[in-house]
């Protein structure tokens, strides 16, 4: 076994990189400065010049995704927690969810078939607007690059938190239920803390539909791999 | 590190052992039963059941849950910089790709809020 530095390097710069950019932005609360863009945007800076590949930074780094799991197994929490709000609006949340989550598939599909993108990327379109955690397996199932999938659920969360505030001073909303479910089921974790800052309710309804969106369209897998 | 903190931050462990014990536990069961959900969301259900027997929690495990949730966003960096071996595929359709994500997006925001919008006026008038 060779000892190899570079590849600690990565590890250390992610951690840190990580760090520093929530500190950042706890501070200055600029949304370019959140962990979700300049992360990325700091790693790449640094792996691109150094022509870097991704099996090299991942090579001490990839445990990290599989804290991913027991991350599931924390969504228990929140759901126990909300069980008033589901037992009193599941009807409505249910049906948003339903409707939200075939609009996401079908028109990802759709659009992705009319600019003809690759069928590869096409795949891992489609989970795209649940969060990480159930996405990735869920692109794995039909078929799809879960890596690639988690780089669409990011992009997601970044349009989705931006364009949801947008959406939410023009559309008549009356009810924090539509307006906490607008960010739970189109921009997953990123809108669910954009939800918090609108309200307390309507951060707990995108919270909990979130995770309940992904549980959801990873049970509707076998049923999209029967219609694709 | 003083004592409390030190008490702190073993609880802290112990709560993410627990989490932690439970996943691979769901991917155990979920493995030998030949299920096709993944271990966490296996996991999920576990706890939920326990929440259910009222023997313990949630409010046991909050910190760890909460610390998990928080930094979730950690967990998923290394999956993003799988650019690195994509940027050809991102020359040639990245804008495209775009443009699939934020029209999508927009779709799925509105389709979910009047959903949920007018499921909640249909009721208030029904219920009244």
């Amino acid at each position: 076994m060779t000892l190899e530095p570079m590849s600690l390097f990565w590890l250390a710069l992610t951690l840190l990189a990580y760090l520093g950019s929530r500190w950042l932005y706890r501070r200055t609360g600029r949304y370019l400065l959140s962990p979700l863009i300049l992360v990325p945007v700091v790693l790449l800076a640094v792996a691109v010049p150094l022509h870097t590949g991704y099996a090299e930074y991942a090579r001490n780094t990839h445990w990290l995704m599989s804290v991913l799991g027991p991350v599931t197994v924390a969504f228990a929490v929140p759901i126990w927690q909300q069980r008033a709000l589901l037992a009193r609006h599941w009807p409505a949340l249910s049906l948003g969810m339903l409707v939200g989550s075939a609009a996401s598939i079908g028109s990802s599909w759709a659009l992705a078939h009319a600019l003809s993108l690759d069928n590869q990327v096409s795949l891992s379109l489609l989970p795209r607007s649940i969060t990480t955690p159930f996405a990735m397996p869920l692109a794995h199932d039909l078929g799809g690059v879960p890596e690639l999938t988690a780089v669409f659920v990011m992009f997601t969360g970044v349009l989705g938190a931006l364009m949801g505030g947008v959406l939410l001073k023009y559309l008549p909303l009356r009810t924090p239920l539509a307006r906490g479910a607008l960010f739970g089921v189109g921009a997953h974790g990123a809108g669910v803390s954009r939800a918090h800052e609108v309200g307390g309710e309507e951060g707990s309804v995108a919270g909990l539909v979130m995770v309940l969106t992904g549980i959801f369209n990873l049970f509707m897998a076998p049923l999209l791999r029967h219609l694709l | 590190m003083t004592a409390v903190s030190f008490k702190k931050f073993s609880r802290l462990l112990a709560e993410l052992g627990v989490l932690l014990v439970l996943y691979l536990l769901g991917c155990q069961l979920s493995a030998w039963l030949h299920w096709p959900i993944p271990g966490g969301v296996v996991g999920m259900a576990l706890l939920l059941l326990v929440f259910a027997t009222g023997r313990v929690k949630p409010a046991t495990l909050q910190t760890g849950a909460t610390l998990l949730m928080a930094e979730m966003l950690l967990f998923f960096i290394p999956a993003l910089m799988s650019l690195l071996d994509y940027g050809p595929l991102l020359r040639s359709e990245g804008w495209r790709i775009l443009l699939v994500i934020g029209a999508s997006t927009l779709l799925v925001m509105l389709a979910t809020a009047f959903t949920v919008e007018w499921a909640c006026r249909w009721r208030l008038r029904h219920d009244a």
